[in-house]
């Protein structure tokens, strides 16, 4: 069995065993009164001599999670005393940042111990890592892998002379991360922190392309050991994402031969991790696009591009030096943040644009005679709610973790408490549900005077069970984001964002740091459409609004160029929190040889035109088979039949079957 | 001539319905009628294309996939699904409606909807030059197919031309079948020609078809002379095209020509049962 059937198959979990074996060890942290460091420090040194040494047939890179459990380091009773005085982010762990791998990864652990300024705890938990390395470096001895124990013979102890030896380093340190309880540990601008390895060994003659094509493939396996260990949302929701290109603080392009490499290794391993972002803008050459559309092809739903002309000025706008600004990365999925020194909340609140239009519709519209007057009921109620989210979140607490702590620049000597960027991000839900429900508003109760707003209230709020022959023209012919008849829709979007950016600056938070506007919604989507009833865009209560930054489920596009008309209009450099564009596509797409280059043009129109992120997804068979069955999940499916395109979920039951059919053949 | 429209009703008239020689249409904001656009049109040329589908065809090929291209008149479609709530039929005023005896703003679950809107050609133009950068990003531009594009050749000339100043490029999808002057006229205001021929022989061409191909064949011969870019196309339908005799009469027809086959596909007929109408290929 080889070391990719091993972890495809899932046989490599059959060498997991528990560490603690259902012994509650937060009850006797708790009963020796210990404070949290020592905590996390002894559950990492527990969790570090339970591990075992298994290195599968032709691996390379090393290192596998083998303790199969991780109890909490504080008891349910703690939590809530704790979060008697604290805001606590999800599960209280830090999570969902970048650490500068280069500042462990170029000096090697014997250094770091040396140091003055690192800790006890730091030194306790380096130390219980060295043990684990030990064991591999056994049994790499033990079944004749000269080539592992040389590698680990050098690396972590010292820092690394080859790409081998770096790639190592940091699949160890990474793994330490997760199992020292950070979560969403991402990668970072690996291909540049990487390259100088890389370029070395080139140099040296002792290195080919192919041969770092198969260290990368080897390495990129190891993202997908230990993931099912991991906390997330869904299964895959684990933030092990990486950022490929982009410019460095004096503008100079930085897309090497590895980041072509690390491209080539994800669509070879066709699996879900690490989830590549490439940095792109308006002067990066047309070639890499196609590069990039090769992967999407592949139809993972990767690369997520991002716009190196929007992001940086816009990270700049809220206080990040044009040095750090150029170094961003993303974080779980896809907001924006910076390595090493930035401690940022990205996802800490939403705001949900549908829930501000919901409120002004029931308790404002009746009296406004005009759109100014509709427009400014809108920005006083998006400014209520800024002023809701921003005091929701008080003394935020994280529980400490001094391994993450040696990655990161930590003025109080622990970076759960912050580091020098410590601001809050807010996602905003639902744009075009309430762009579209507005632009409705205005059409038809303002300046066609068609429907009063009573009516249209009444509506709604019956889930248009009064009025009913209202909603077909809603849901089928008001503007909509992305629509022919779009142009209203848009108008509002802009306004929307814009003031929900402006409304944010003028905060501070909790720890001193600014909020930040975004356009993802993650989750939201469904919690906030659950939250209100129909919303005048002729949406029903129960349907879900659009993920992210996405027209409504039910808007009529003529096809990707329109939505990208229309979502660039807003000015994205003032919601720099992210939340990407998404676009599917059907593999047909993908049919011809040149499809890459078509998509590519595409993808480099949505960044000329000023977008700030995009997704791009291939459609396989499952997600048909699942479009089969929910249709309502996917109104923007496109597949290729023969001369003409269709939206599938438009397509009768046997020509649907006979789509999904010929899928099977092209895989 | 043959076909189920007589060609030259529609061919050469502008937006008032007055008659004109076809060759002065190229500054004549004329209109025409077209039945969809489609935007990242992967298939239908070089680069990304916005491709425009023109209503009306004089051939009635069995095989047809596009249905809803060959009326040259307005018709409604409804998809499956009608909970026979009758709101459709229950009478209204709305002028669109009229011509089709059902509301088109009623359906609950949206499942009318009509093909064939009218629009000028200079109108149009302008619309499809919203994405000219994206066009020449790519090498792409805008495709003119349908139907039957030449069946509204002056509408055709006047568009093409109209896209050509604003300095997109210019590729249409034609069964060639149009009058040598139409042809002609379309022709010189093309960058590339994509032209279909379907059966070698004459008589089986009408069978399948409804026309027979001289006509196009003879349009093919000026299109090779023409110094346009172009290409020949044949669409592969079991048992009537895809024979050894017919493809054997094609290669001999067009030995000196670029020639893509295109594979049939089952799903051809989806879209007769939102029209009404059976799709004969499927028995």
């Amino acid at each position: 069995m080889t070391y990719y059937d091993y972890i495809t198959s899932g046989e490599h979990k059959k060498y997991r065993r528990p560490a603690f074996d259902g012994r509650d060890i937060a009850a006797e942290f708790s009963a020796e009164f210990l404070p949290p460091e020592e905590r996390m420090t002894r559950r990492f040194e527990a969790l570090c001599a339970n591990e075992d040494a298994h290195i599968f047939d032709g691996q390379k890179i090393v290192f596998m999670r083998t303790s199969s459990d991780f109890p909490d380091v504080f008891t349910p009773d703690e939590w809530t005393e704790i979060k008697k005085t604290h805001f606590i982010h999800e599960l209280g762990y830090t999570s969902n940042v970048t650490p500068d791998y280069k500042r462990v990864i170029s000096r090697g652990f014997c250094e770091i111990l040396a140091d003055e300024r690192t800790n006890e705890y730091e030194k306790r938990e380096i130390n219980a890592l060295m043990s684990v390395v030990e064991k591999y470096r056994a049994e790499a001895e033990r079944i004749g892998r000269d080539d592992v124990y040389e590698v680990l013979s050098r690396v972590p102890w010292e820092a690394p002379r080859t790409f081998r030896e770096a790639l190592q380093f940091f699949r160890i340190v990474h793994y330490a991360l997760w199992l020292e309880g950070t979560y969403h540990v991402t990668c970072g601008r690996f291909d540049k922190y990487m390259y100088p390895y890389y370029k070395a060994d080139i140099d040296a003659g002792r290195l080919t392309d192919e041969e770092a094509l198969d260290l990368v493939t080897d390495f990129f396996l190891s993202f997908n050991i230990d993931s099912d260990l991991y906390p997330g949302v869904q299964q895959g929701d684990n933030g092990q994402s990486m950022v490929l290109g982009g410019c460095d603080a004096d503008g100079n392009d930085w897309f090497t031969r590895l980041s072509e490499i690390c491209l080539l290794a994800s669509g070879k391993n066709k699996l879900i991790d690490p989830k590549i972002n490439m940095r792109v803008s308006k002067s990066t050459p047309a070639d890499r696009f196609v590069k990039g559309s090769r992967l999407t092809a592949v139809g993972m739903g990767f690369p997520q591009y991002s716009n190196d002309d929007v992001v940086i000025p816009g990270l700049e706008k809220l206080g990040y030096s044009h040095e750090d600004a150029a170094e961003y990365g993303v974080a779980a999925c896809w907001e924006f943040i910076v390595p090493g020194n930035g401690f940022d909340v990205a996802n800490i609140a939403a705001l949900s644009f549908p829930r501000v239009v919901d409120n002004v519709l029931h308790r404002d519209f009746a009296s406004c005679k005009t759109k100014e007057e509709l427009t400014t009921a809108v920005k006083k109620e998006i400014a209520a709610q800024c002023a809701n989210i921003t005091s929701s979140v008080k003394n935020l607490w994280f529980v400490p973790a001094p391994f993450l702590t040696l990655f990161f620049d930590a003025p109080h000597g622990d970076v759960s408490r912050g580091s020098k960027y410590n601001n809050f991000g807010a996602h905003g839900t639902g744009i075009s549900t309430a762009a579209d429900s507005l632009a409705a508003m205005v059409k038809y109760v303002i300046e066609d005077k068609t429907v009063t707003a009573e009516e249209l209230t009444e509506a709604v709020d019956s889930d248009f069970e009064k009025h009913s022959e209202l909603l077909p023209i809603l849901r089928n012919e008001a503007p909509k984001m992305g629509a022919e008849n779009g142009e209203e829709a848009d108008e509002w979007a802009v306004l929307l964002l814009r003031t929900f950016a402006e409304e944010m600056s003028e905060y501070r938070n909790c720890r001193g740091g600014c909020w930040r506007a975004g356009t993802g919604s993650a989750m939201y989507y469904l919690w906030h459409a659950s939250e209100i009833g129909a919303s005048p865009d002729g949406r029903r209560k129960g349907e879900p609004f659009g993920t992210n930054y996405s027209p409504s489920l039910f808007a009529k596009t003529p096809g990707p160029v329109s939505i990208i008309r229309s979502f660039t209009k807003p000015e994205l450099v003032n919601n720099v929190n992210g939340g990407p564009l998404t676009l599917e596509f059907d593999s047909s797409v993908f049919s011809e040889a040149d499809a890459p280059e078509k998509l590519g043009a595409l993808v480099r129109y949505f960044i000329a035109l000023g977008g700030h992120q995009l997704q791009l997804n291939s459609v396989s068979k499952d997600v048909l088979l699942d479009a089969q069955a929910h249709p309502e999940k996917y109104p923007r499916l496109i597949v290729r039949i023969w001369g003409w395109s269709a939206y599938f979920t438009e397509l009768d039951k046997p020509y649907q079957d006979h789509v999904i059919a010929r899928q099977e053949y092209k895989l | 001539m043959d076909g189920k429209f007589d060609i030259k009703e529609f061919a050469d008239r502008d937006v008032e319905g007055k008659v004109f020689d076809i060759n002065k249409f190229a500054d004549r904001d004329t209109e025409g009628i077209i039945f969809d656009i489609k935007e990242f049109a992967v298939h239908d040329g070089e680069g990304v294309r916005t491709t425009v589908f023109l209503k009306g065809c004089p051939l009635s090929c069995t095989w047809c996939h596009n249905p809803e291209g060959q009326s040259p008149y307005s018709e409604i479609m409804e998809k499956a699904g009608c909970v026979k709530c009758g709101r459709c039929r229950a009478g209204c005023s709305h002028p669109e409606c009229q011509p089709f005896g059902r509301c088109l703003h009623a359906c609950p679950k949206g499942l009318l909807r009509v093909a064939g809107q009218k629009t000028s050609s200079h109108a149009l133009a302008k619309k499809l030059c919203r994405d000219s950068v994206l066009y020449e990003m790519s090498g792409g531009g805008v495709t003119l197919s349908g139907g039957e594009p030449l069946m509204q050749g002056g509408f055709c000339v006047s568009l093409l031309h109209k896209l050509g100043e604003y300095g997109i490029n210019r590729a249409i999808e034609t069964s060639g079948f149009a009058s040598d002057e139409v042809f002609r006229a379309v022709l010189d205001e093309c960058d590339y020609v994509f032209c279909d021929l379907k059966i070698a022989d004459s008589a089986v061409h009408r069978k399948y078809t409804g026309v027979p191909n001289e006509q196009i064949l003879r349009n093919i011969d000026t299109l090779r002379k023409s110094g346009k870019k172009y290409r020949i196309r044949v669409p592969l339908i079991p048992g009537i095209t895809d024979t050894d005799e017919n493809l054997a009469g094609i290669r001999a027809l067009t030995s000196e020509d670029e020639v893509q086959y295109l594979p049939y596909n089952k799903l051809a007929g989806a879209k007769y049962a939102q029209l009404g109408r059976e799709f004969k290929l499927e028995k």
